[in-house]
């Protein structure tokens, strides 16, 4: 009798860590690459142009760092405030022009019907998507109704309103400038607007997209907002 | 008496089945080793039984030590960077077919001697 209770739990225990053992080795199967030459081929091309922009960042950097080592003879200053300088474009508190263009949201007016769906909403959702999708394919600044769009800039759904750093896009049309990094980026930006589907989604919402020719000179204004960093601290300095 | 391991395992497979636990990649190596050892301790159970020489607590002690023992080679592998866990799959796996052999020999034997009797007793 004995024999039986004690084989009895054993068995209970032994299929219970079958199941979860086949479990398991069930789904390892599905995670086997299946990319064939030319996807690896592409795949590599992409490391290989990300290992190419590293190269050429840590080259900058170790310019700069021989760039500091000459001030600190030469009475510093002068390096560490063109730091300063472009640390302030980076994080969008400077104004830039630069080629680009500018996408115009207006109502599509054809399909209001007064008194029915006359309050026209952009969706938060579509216009942080048509925001990646532009820092995707290579722009250098935005910025939405005067609004320069900075890594901290908040766009949210507020009381029915959408704000972009809590300035509510109230007034039509409403425009987005987009600046790239040079004219032929531009024009790529510009091409890929036009086969986007962003235009499709904020047609849902009743409003029609217009993107503008490649300008030579757009200008972006510098953001009025104060970046807070409260979490932030002085790194204290290494001795050598 | 054979229907109760099989209920045991049938209740266990649904259990594991159902409740869908995930064991993490890291600890794959430790769960199947643990299969092999409990299936092994399982085996020998049955032989021992068979062979009237059965001792609970050598197969309840047996069942949980094997498995700590394979869990911790594997751990131990991983650590000196050596498949020690292959270690443990060999010796369980030569145990198993040795086990099922003698389990094989014996009910073929048993069912000689059974079909002999009725013989006889025909006669």
């Amino acid at each position: 009798m004995k024999f039986k209770i004690s084989l009895f739990f054993i068995c209970v225990l032994t299929g219970f860590m079958f199941a979860i053992q086949f479990n398991t080795a069930k789904e390892e199967n599905i995670l086997t690459d299946s990319r064939g030459l030319w996807d690896l081929r592409e795949d590599f091309l992409a490391e290989k142009e990300l290992e190419a922009s590293l190269i050429q960042e840590i080259r900058q950097v170790e310019q700069k760092i021989a760039k500091y080592d000459n001030d600190k003879s030469a009475g510093r200053g002068q390096v560490l405030s063109e730091t300063i300088e472009e640390l302030k474009k980076e994080a969008g508190l400077t104004e830039l022009t630069g080629p680009g263009f500018s996408i115009v949201l207006t109502p599509a007016y054809e399909f209001i019907v007064p008194g029915q769906n006359d309050e026209v909403f952009i969706s938060p959702d579509v216009l942080r998507k048509l925001i990646n999708e532009l820092n995707m394919y290579g722009a250098k600044a935005i910025s939405i109704s005067g609004q320069r769009i900075t890594a901290t800039t908040t766009i949210r759904e507020i009381q029915g309103e959408t704000r972009v750093n809590d300035y509510p896009l109230r007034s039509f049309p409403v425009e987005i400038k987009v600046i790239a990094r040079n004219s032929e980026t531009a024009k790529k930006l510009y091409n890929r607007m036009q086969i986007s589907t962003i235009p499709d989604d904020f047609f849902i919402d009743n409003i029609a997209v217009t993107v503008t020719e490649p300008e030579k000179e757009v200008t972006v204004p510098a953001s009025d907002r104060q970046i807070k960093t409260y979490f932030m601290k002085t790194v204290k300095e290494e001795r050598n | 008496m054979m229907w109760l391991p099989v209920l045991g395992l049938i209740i266990g497979v649904t259990l594991g089945l159902l409740t869908e636990i995930d064991v993490p990649h890291e600890y794959r190596n430790y769960l199947s080793i643990a299969v092999l050892a409990a299936l092994d301790t399982f085996i020998g159970g049955i032989r021992a039984q068979l062979q009237n020489v059965f001792d609970e607590k050598i197969f309840v002690s047996g069942f949980f030590f094997n498995m700590i023992l394979a869990a911790s080679l594997a751990f131990i592998g991983v650590h000196l960077g050596v498949d020690l866990y292959l270690a443990a799959v060999f010796a369980f796996g030569v145990r198993l077919f040795q086990n099922i052999a003698v389990i094989r020999r014996v009910l073929i034997t048993r069912w000689d001697q059974a079909r002999k009797n009725r013989k006889e007793t025909e006669k």
